[in-house]
């Protein structure tokens, strides 16, 4: 980047340089050529390279001086220019890539939280299956051990019933035998009473004394 | 209860002084009666109504209350005398008394103990027999 910017300025500078040497080329051609004249007269022979130089107005001068305010401007202009220009460009680069590692970042940290939403949404589905079963089964369980319970209850209700129900009816023909056999030796006692004869009843006493007396 | 205890102890003696061979006879009783009315005991009454309670249940212990509707040959009761002598070890002497409600038949009260032949008594026997 420094070196574009480099590149850049001296391009820049370079048609500077070029009018200010045109510049200085018209300025010393009036007076170049009132002193050509008399060079051309004195040195007619002169050197090329001098004669070059002289029609293209390089004066040593003015190239040093030229030379010197180029290097103060290129100075300047990367001191307060191409120096923070380049800083400001390399934070935005920096910056950028500092975005784009973020969005890879987050495009993988998204990739994981997707891939582990998936894995949790299996996992849950999975427990959500395995509780299920499990809940079908323990109501299962449960619907067969109520059943067995109240079948049972129902047993227990249904012998308790009957076992009160026959002690019911043996007591019932307990009490109607008490009282047939309470109305027969009521009645046996009346019609004895009755019936018998004093004779049959002395018989029956000296009988029964003798059955003590020999006990 | 010393006091009554005293009495309970005097009027059992008095009843064994009223034995004769072991048999309460009237004139032992009239002469225990006789003593005790000379001694002039100083809780006489109680000692005299402790000693009639001792007496009447040692005459029912020699007693058989022979229970009959009707009459009962004196032969009847001499041997149930005999036998109940026999079974308790001392004199029983036998005494008829007549209940209707017998039917026929005889019982036999010795005491506490009651032996029963009527006809009454094995019909209610043979009611609570039946269930």
């Amino acid at each position: 980047m420094k070196a574009l910017f480099i590149t850049l300025l001296i391009a820049l500078s370079l048609p500077l340089g070029l009018i200010a040497a045109e510049d200085a080329h018209d300025a010393a051609a009036h007076a170049g050529e009132a002193l050509a004249h008399a060079e051309d007269a004195a040195h007619a022979e002169g050197n090329k390279l001098t004669m070059i130089t002289e029609k293209f107005g390089v004066t040593w001068p003015t190239l040093i001086a030229q030379m010197i305010n180029f290097v103060l401007v290129a100075i300047v202009l990367y001191k307060f220019a191409v120096k923070p220009i380049a800083a400001t460009l390399d934070e935005r680069q920096q910056k950028i890539a500092d975005g784009l590692q973020y969005a890879e970042e987050m495009k993988a940290q998204l990739a994981a939280a997707t891939r582990e939403r998936d894995e949790k949404i299996k996992e849950a589905a999975a427990d959500a299956q395995r509780i299920l079963t499990e809940s079908r089964e323990q109501s299962k369980e449960m619907i067969e051990k109520k059943t067995q319970e109240a079948a049972a209850q129902a047993e227990a209700i249904i012998r308790k019933a009957t076992e009160a129900t026959e002690q019911e009816r043996k007591k019932m023909l307990s009490d109607v035998r008490q009282e047939v056999a309470r109305l027969v030796v009521a009645t046996s006692s009346k019609v004895l009473s009755r019936d018998l004869s004093d004779a049959e009843k002395s018989t029956f006493s000296e009988s029964a004394a003798k059955e003590l007396a020999n006990n | 209860m010393k006091r009554d205890k005293k009495i309970t102890q005097l009027a059992k003696k008095l009843v064994e002084l009223s034995k004769d061979n072991g048999v309460v006879t009237e004139a032992k009783v009239s002469e225990v009666l006789a003593g005790l009315k000379q001694a002039k005991h100083r809780h006489h009454l109680t000692v005299l109504k402790s000693f009639l309670g001792y007496l009447r249940r040692e005459v029912a212990l020699q007693t058989a209350v022979v229970a009959t509707p009707g009459a009962l040959s004196a032969a009847a009761l001499k041997e149930i005398e005999a036998n109940y002598t026999k079974i308790y070890g001392r004199p029983i002497s036998a005494v008829t008394t007549q209940d209707t409600s017998l039917i026929a038949g005889v019982r036999v009260r010795v005491g506490d103990d009651v032996y029963d032949a009527s006809v009454a008594g094995r019909l209610q026997r043979l009611a609570e027999n039946v269930h």
